[in-house]
């Protein structure tokens, strides 16, 4: 089966889809073991993650991705989170492990190792850990209490820590393999800024580098005061340095940025932000030459700059256009035009030549360098990109070293192909009922500028669940027997969106790419010929089973088919357990999938009653599909009642606006259950 | 002569025919046949009795017609292919011959759910054409259907029903022609209220030259209730009452007699119509009614030839 | 396709009572088609002549199984297996399907589920009518395209009768005259003179008038 967009798009391959649908069936702990078996930093990941997944979420098709880092943060940020618990391998491998940085690449091969029977220890410059995580994303995106807890339960596997120390300073690698380790992991980040290479820049005092500035702020220092900054830079470290100035009371702030806005490397929600907090961007400006007073800075000039022919990056190289110089009267300038890593502790032993700056490996995905043992990877690899790539560098790193303890050879553990993004078809994009994304909450913008106040909050378990049920459940969808298909067509005939085709002769092709998993072919299709894989029919029967036997005689037995897409939370749920303990609740993705013979099979099953719940025809994708039920229901009402039962102990109902059903409604279905004869509610 | 009855007789001489119809009895007794035909006999040229009209089964109309013959009153045998075989048809059409029956109007029949036993399997082994061609076959040729020789006579005056008012209207001629191109010779009209209508079909049919190769009788229905009126107007498919003939019936203050002024002035301006050799009269369920209106039509007394 | 419909299940109830090993067995093809008898319909069957057998206190079994099509003696065969322990079979393939289990499990109680009721064409999900008749000799071409053995309700060859009305057949207004569908198609393709022609008299032997009917291929049959 083939892996969902959303999958392949992430570098470390997460089941989004299947953490997705936990949270839709409300098995919140469930969706974030999934999450943190492959993750070791979920809480990070769901905050200031750039989602490749929800740039590749088929739903951006239909109106928008699903709010995928939202709902990772959701799942990762509740209390059940406390009940997840990695499990360790009885006995330790007996090696050791150095991972020089406790960056996120650092951390998730750390972790990694750990669960694999390594001993690890981390060797961190900077007396804190986190690496980029806690000296460069500001305490609004990435609070600082939630980088602690997600660092302890890593180093809880029994890492050990040693700050302060600086490899390739008071040790070298060398010494590190004469202290018994015996690989070591080169994670030490790009934390060397880019200077900016005008006049002034060294003259003055006042001019920073973004890195400097944000660690300063970062470790709760406040570098000088300032009344109006200026940022040069496009990127997230420029936006993240605006807005820490704008809390640190700076009255204006403008970045200087000499390209256009569609060029700006910075995540769009970030410039988006930014600018909302009002920082000013000066669009295709370059800083010419930083002026001072009494060695402070007192201005910034600039010069306006047209795009022209593209460059080695491929974007259009700025070019300035004489007579538009102007000054900005600034008392900061911060540089953040890039960095870089600083690997000129170690690149001797490395055998590095050229600048001084990435380290070379030589797999690119095994992750090895020149010297046996030492194996690289996130910015010190690549330059600064992003943390779900340091994580993925980590973990390939964790497997490469894992080898080469064993005395293996090292797999190359290519990544997932670049997918072309494969277009739905118009009209199954037009059939498909539109959902809109939920919104993020934040703060507004003057409550977040007294502070260094979280902006974003998490969902909640409301918005959660319904942000998921808009997952289309990619390749989760129908297939067809060929060998059962009798080409009756009826596939083609009810599918609401239109996806089964039929050949001349009869052979039906279902698109499984397009195919919502919505269920009706599978339940129409005369022959059973069509299985699904999210709500299989087989899956539906068991669960109708494995419902009965857990009745317990404290009053008359009902089956209660309900629709996912309620809105309905947990609460709801265990006080129908509480209230009603002999009313069974089978949950289904869609009443839609619910046939006539399900119903029969509860009462087979010794059901003393059936309800059968809908959601809110609001909240329903496929209402049509839905509205069948009543006919099927129908069906088996008068199957019932040949067989001489009641049909009022066969109920169909609306589920309320809040919760899973009316209290009336189930002790009037009781009711008539000890009481047959009397006029049914419908 | 083809068969040398009564009515053929009147209708070769060029006279205005009068027939109508006795409906049999859902019973055994002669005596309603033979009080009807004592009511009729001098005011038609010829009877019809219907063969299990609307599907509802009654005394044949083969025995029937022996028992008007009885009376010297010339029976029309009526014969519908719903209920008969043409090995059926064929016999008692040699039947009817032997008993002096010269007259026969093939039809096809009200479709067997309408009646009174509406789970009986229709036949239909051939239909109204085929069964008017056989008979002119067997007539005029002493031959069977399948091809063997008859002995003796069949000296039969064949009719047939046509409807100037069942959809499509543009084909209905065409359908007569064809019934007169299997050989009928004379032609009873289902029940006309709407003249002008009718006057129209005349004209397609006078185009086509058919008003010269048969005998075209316009039918009648007197109406005895507005709602008669009513019911025909919206149940009786292949009958066009026009809401006018409902409102008089409604608004008059004696129905019956209003119904019968409006036979009246519909039996006037037929005879107007070119084309029109006769009338046949179905009074339904009212046969004392018929001697006065062909009274007051000024067609008594009726033409001895 | 040949059309089915299932049979009341009071009447399938009656018919299945005191077997202690019935077979329920589902046909994938026109019955499936016809949502009769298939593969979906044999589970809500046996589902509800479980709980019927349970009700009235009966001892028994009901399996499930569904075959391609009854009326092929090799499909037929695959069960034979699994009917050794049965005593009944309700089959819920058309009347031929029925015929040919009976014959090859003679011993065994053969009783039909559905009802066969015509052959005819789909028109929508959920909507099927007749076609044809089976007679044997087909005079399409004749009658542009539209059968008047099936479709009129009086079977007449030189149509229409004096019942049609609006396009209607005298019967019900919800079944269309053929013989106006005829006239007006024939008129659209500038036919309608074929209508002048007296249509003779039908042999409804090839039709199951003389007899039950048979047909052999002497180049196809060993």
């Amino acid at each position: 089966m083939a892996h969902p967009p959303c999958k392949l798009a992430c570098p470390i391959l997460t089941d989004v889809r299947e953490y997705v649908q936990l949270i839709a069936e409300r098995r919140f702990d469930e969706a974030f073991a999934t999450i943190r078996r492959q993750n070791p930093l979920p809480r990070v990941c769901g905050r200031i993650c750039t989602h490749p997944c929800e740039t590749a979420c088929k739903r951006g098709q239909i109106e928008e991705p699903i709010a995928i880092a939202a709902l990772k943060r959701f799942a990762s940020d509740g209390p059940w989170k406390n009940q997840y618990k990695p499990v360790l391998p009885d006995k330790p491998s007996g090696h050791k492990v150095a991972v020089i940085g406790s960056g996120p690449a650092g951390l998730a091969a750390a972790h990694d190792l750990a669960l694999l029977g390594h001993h690890v220890t981390i060797f961190e410059a900077l007396p804190v850990l986190g690496g980029m995580l806690r000296v460069g994303v500001p305490e609004y995106r990435l609070p600082k209490n939630v980088l602690d807890e997600e660092i302890q339960a890593i180093v809880d596997l029994g890492i050990e820590i040693k700050t302060g120390v600086r490899i390739g300073a008071q040790i070298k690698l060398s010494d590190l393999f004469e202290q018994g380790y015996k690989a070591v992991f080169v994670a030490i980040g790009a934390h060397k800024d880019r200077k900016l290479g005008i006049a002034g820049e060294d003259q003055f005092e006042g001019v920073i580098s973004a890195v400097s500035f944000l660690r300063a702020v970062n470790q709760g220092q406040n570098p000088k005061e300032t009344k109006k900054a200026a940022v040069i830079g496009g990127g997230n470290t420029a936006i993240d340095s605006a807005r820490c100035l704008l809390r640190m009371g700076a009255e204006s702030v403008h970045i200087v940025y000499r390209r256009s806005r569609d060029e700006m490397p910075a995540a769009q929600e970030e410039i988006e932000e930014a600018i909302h907090e009002g920082v000013q961007i000066a669009y295709l400006t370059s800083p010419l030459k930083i002026l001072g007073e009494d060695g402070k800075v007192s201005a910034l000039k600039c010069i306006k700059n047209e795009l022209g022919e593209p460059d080695a990056s491929g974007r259009r190289s700025p070019k300035p256009v004489p007579g538009t110089e102007f000054t900005l009267d600034v008392d900061m300038v911060i540089a953040a035009i890039g960095q870089a890593p600083d690997s000129s502790l170690v690149a001797d032993e490395l055998g590095l030549t050229e600048r001084r700056e990435r380290i070379i490996v030589e797999g690119p995905y095994t992750l090895v360098t020149t010297r046996p043992g030492v194996f690289a990877g996130g910015d010190a690899v690549t330059g600064p990109a992003t943390v779900v790539e340091a994580i993925s560098a980590g973990k390939r790193a964790a497997l490469s070293i894992d080898h080469y303890l064993k005395g293996e050879s090292i797999p190359a553990i290519e990544p997932a192909k670049d997918v072309e993004k494969v277009s739905l078809a118009r009209s199954v994009v037009e059939k498909t009922r539109k959902f809109p994304r939920c919104k993020k909450i934040s703060l507004p913008a003057d409550q977040r500028l007294r502070g260094f106040k979280e902006v974003e909050s998490v969902f909640s378990e409301d918005l959660a669940t319904k942000e998921a049920l808009r997952c289309l459940h990619c390749y989760l969808g129908a297939r067809i027997d060929a060998e059962k298909c009798v080409s009756c067509l009826t596939c083609v005939r009810v599918c609401p969106l239109g996806i089964p085709t039929t050949s001349k002769m009869g052979e039906i092709t279902i698109d499984p790419f397009a195919c919502q998993a919505c269920g009706v072919c599978a339940l129409e299709c005369p022959v059973r010929a069509i299985d699904i894989s999210l709500d299989p029919r087989t899956e539906i029967a068991q669960d109708i089973k494995k419902a009965m036997s857990t009745s317990q005689h404290s009053g008359p037995v009902i089956v209660g088919f309900f629709d996912l897409h309620g809105n309905f939370d947990s609460s709801d749920v265990e006080n129908l357990r509480q209230d009603y303990p002999h009313v069974l609740p089978v949950m289904v993705f869609g009443l839609r999938r619910i046939d006539t013979s399900d119903i029969l099979k509860a009462f087979e099953c010794g059901a003393d009653g059936v309800l059968l719940a809908r959601c809110p025809p609001e909240s329903d994708p496929f209402p049509e599909a839905t509205d069948r039920v009543k006919r099927r229901m129908a069906h088996a009402r008068a199957l019932v009642e040949a067989l001489g039962l009641d049909g009022g102990r066969l109920e169909i109902c609306d589920m309320p606006e809040q919760g899973l059903v009316q209290k009336e409604l189930i002790d009037g279905l009781i009711q008539r259950i000890k009481e047959p004869g009397q006029v049914r509610s419908e | 002569m083809k068969s040398g009855s009564n009515l053929e007789r009147i209708l070769e001489g060029g006279q205005f025919a009068v027939t109508a119809e006795a409906g049999p009895p859902k019973g055994s007794s002669p005596k309603v046949i033979q009080r009807k035909g004592e009511l009729l006999k001098l005011c038609c040229d010829a009877l019809n009795v219907t063969d299990n009209q609307t599907a509802i089964v009654r005394m044949s109309s083969l025995s029937g017609c022996v028992l008007l013959k009885e009376l010297g009153v010339e029976p029309v045998l009526q014969m519908v292919v719903r209920d008969r075989n043409r090995l059926a048809l064929q016999g008692d059409i040699l039947g009817a011959a032997a008993l002096g029956i010269r007259n026969v109007l093939c039809l096809s029949g009200d479709h067997q759910r309408f009646g009174n036993h509406p789970a009986a399997k229709g036949v239909y082994d051939i239909d109204s054409i085929q069964f008017i061609q056989m008979v002119k076959t067997m007539r005029d040729e002493h031959r069977f259907l399948n091809g063997e020789e008859i002995s003796g006579d069949v000296p039969f005056f064949i009719g047939a029903a046509a409807n100037p008012f069942a959809d499509p209207f543009e084909f209905r001629v065409t359908r007569l022609a064809k019934k007169v191109n299997a050989g009928a010779d004379f032609i009873q009209t289902q029940g006309i209220f709407d003249v002008p209508k009718f006057v129209e079909w005349m004209k397609m049919v006078r185009d086509r030259g058919l008003h010269e190769k048969t005998h075209i009788l316009a039918g009648l229905i007197p109406i005895k209730s507005v709602g008669m009126a009513r019911y025909m107007r919206n149940n009786v498919s292949g009958l066009s009452v026009p809401q006018e003939i409902v409102d008089r019936m409604a608004d008059a203050k004696d129905a019956k007699e209003e119904g019968v002024k409006i036979c009246l002035e519909t039996i006037e301006q037929l005879k107007e119509v070119e084309g029109i050799h006769g009338i046949h009269i179905m009074a339904v369920a009212w046969e004392d009614i018929v001697p006065r209106i062909v009274e007051e039509a000024g067609l008594m007394p009726r033409p001895v030839v | 396709m040949i059309t089915l419909e299932q049979k009341k299940f009071e009447e399938i109830e009656k018919m299945t009572k005191g077997y202690s090993r019935l077979l329920v067995l589902g046909c994938e093809t026109c019955s499936a088609m016809s949502f009769a008898g298939g593969q979906r319909q044999v589970e809500e069957l046996a589902s509800a002549i479980r709980m019927a057998q349970k009700t009235s206190g009966q001892e028994g079994e009901v399996l499930e199984d569904a075959i391609a099509r009854q009326c092929e003696p090799e499909f037929v065969d695959l069960i034979r297996d699994k009917l050794a322990g049965c005593d009944a079979v309700l089959s819920l393939a058309c009347g031929a399907g029925v015929q040919l289990l009976s014959e090859r499990f003679p011993d065994k109680v053969i009783l039909p589920g559905c009802n066969t009721t015509f052959l005819g064409v789909t028109e929508e999900l959920g909507v099927w009518s007749e076609r044809c008749a089976g007679c044997g000799n087909c005079i399409l071409d004749k009658t542009a395209g539209l059968c008047p053995i099936a479709r009129c309700s009086k079977q007449l060859l030189n149509g229409p009768c004096g019942g049609s009305m609006n396009g209607k057949c005298e019967i019900s207004k919800d079944v269309d005259c053929v013989w106006q569908l005829i006239i007006d198609r024939l008129a659209r393709l500038n036919r309608l003179e074929m209508l002048e022609e007296i249509f003779p008299v039908k042999d409804w032997s090839p039709a199951g008038h003389g007899g039950p009917r048979k047909m052999v291929r002497e180049d196809l049959k060993s």
